[in-house]
């Protein structure tokens, strides 16, 4: 009973944060605008006529967005500056987004992007020459 | 469903307009702008690409699979449960499988994004995005042209309740048969009617002037163009008087054989201007006033409501006028002199 009861608070509690949470949705303006998420949504099926829902997606993407790009930007400052040392750039680091720090920070979310980091002319090239005989 | 679709003439029609480009580089605008608080400043173009690319699959993805969840539930609709389950389908962790509880906020994605929105709305100012989207698709005023439009659009009821009012319209009936022509001259009644009077009225002052010229003629010291203001009103008016007492004149009672056609004109005059008429009768002949409309007579001139609505003549034409009814005043005269037979027909 006092386990059934707590849990029924507990829900009210959360019911009343999630109505918080999005009455505050429609303060706070997501980048990604409305009418393309509602887009895409359209495109895959999904139909509600709720802007809260909409927006709930579009913050939920620009997390995703903002996630990657800051795993991205961790493996870019990880990565050594470089050696050329000028007087007048120092530790000015140009922060660019690149597809090798995509690709490592996608890796953790399961998605595979690696780039080929050349392009041969034929599949066995550049082999040893003993396993081309084969 | 072909790209280029052919028409039944067998002429290649234009693909519909796609809206794969335009979505495409409004997310791409649109992931910058979520890059650039991250720390970015600059970005190449192929890991942008491919990062808007993964940003428009994931929501696919939580579209895809928050309606299937309300589908499993007997729901053609999606609510915020549905698309928190979704969350953490797609966020892979196996975190949550026992522990998930009776509410949809215990789900760890959701508190992340709440805690996303929160960090953010205090942190910073909003980052809407810079540019406004256009109104997608773009209308081809070219295209527009060539597409027929409903009946709704032209305004017109279709022949025949068969017909739904959302279909294109018929076309015209001059564009298959032949319709006849006029020219159009665009039609004013009002102003039809006015030019009628007018002309009638005309007519009217000819004869009135005449018959006035025939009295003055008899006097003989009275001068057609000895027009003084005071003056003219009361050799009007004695010429009027005289008129019934005015018997031979030129050896032919010319009164009496006016006299019908000044009823006539009269009571022609009376149908247009009743009130007016009747309070201006014994005032002011219609051509006196109109030669003088600057100068205000004793009430207002008989049609001067109308001549103002309709005309807006110089002093140089109303002199032209007066030759033009001297000379017009003759030729009837010769005329009547020659058919007296004529006389009750004018």
């Amino acid at each position: 009973m006092n386990h059934g009861q707590q849990s029924g608070e507990a829900k009210h509690e959360d019911d009343a944060a999630l109505t918080e949470f999005l009455a505050s949705l429609m303060d706070y303006t997501p980048t990604i605008p409305d009418d393309l998420v509602e887009h895409y949504l359209a495109k895959s099926g999904f139909q509600c006529p709720d802007v809260r829902l909409i927006r709930l997606v579009a913050v939920a993407t620009q997390k995703f967005v903002a996630d990657v790009a800051s795993d991205a930007l961790q493996h870019c400052k990880a990565r050594p500056a470089p050696v050329v040392k000028d007087k007048k750039q120092q530790k000015d680091k140009r922060l660019v987004l690149t597809m090798e720090d995509l690709s490592k920070a996608l890796r953790e979310y399961g998605v595979n992007v690696k780039h080929p980091e050349y392009f041969a002319d034929s599949p066995s090239t550049g082999m040893e020459p003993a396993t081309r005989d084969e | 469903m072909s790209l280029s679709e052919r028409t039944h003439d067998g002429e290649t029609k234009d693909p519909p307009p796609s809206s794969y480009e335009f979505t495409h580089a409004a997310a791409k605008s649109a992931v910058a702008q979520i890059c650039e608080p991250v720390g970015y400043n600059h970005f190449k173009d192929p890991p942008l690409e491919s990062l808007t690319g993964f940003a428009i699959q994931y929501i696919l993805q939580l579209g895809k699979i928050a309606t299937s969840f309300a589908n499993l539930n007997g729901r053609s609709q999606c609510n915020v449960f549905d698309i928190v389950l979704a969350l953490e389908d797609l966020s892979g962790n196996d975190n949550n499988a026992e522990e998930r509880g009776c509410s949809a906020l215990r789900s760890v994605k959701l508190r992340e994004i709440i805690d996303f929105v929160k960090v953010s709305d205090d942190g910073e100012e909003e980052s809407l995005l810079l540019q406004t989207l256009p109104r997608f698709p773009v209308s081809d005023k070219r295209k527009k042209m060539m597409v027929v439009p409903s009946f709704v659009e032209v305004g017109e009821i279709p022949p025949g309740k068969h017909i739904p009012l959302w279909l294109p319209a018929f076309p015209d009936p001059h564009t298959y048969k032949e319709t006849p022509m006029w020219i159009e001259r665009g039609l004013d009644p009002r102003g039809d009617k006015i030019e009628q009077a007018r002309q009638r009225r005309k007519a009217e002052r000819a004869l009135l002037s005449l018959q006035r010229k025939l009295v003055c003629r008899g006097d003989g010291d009275r001068v057609w163009g000895d027009m003084d203001v005071g003056g003219v009103k009361g050799e009007i008016r004695e010429a009027e008087s005289e008129m019934p007492e005015d018997e031979k004149r030129d050896g032919v009672s010319v009164v009496e054989a006016f006299a019908p056609a000044l009823e006539a004109a009269r009571d022609v005059v009376f149908s247009e201007d009743d009130a007016e008429w009747k309070q201006k009768k014994k005032k002011k002949p219609v051509g006196l006033s109109k030669l003088r409309t600057e100068k205000k007579f004793l009430g207002e001139p008989l049609d001067l409501t109308l001549q103002m609505k309709g005309e807006d003549r110089s002093m140089s034409l109303r002199e032209e006028d007066r030759d033009d009814k001297r000379r017009r005043a003759e030729f009837i005269l010769r005329q009547c002199m020659e058919n007296p037979v004529d006389l009750n027909q004018l």
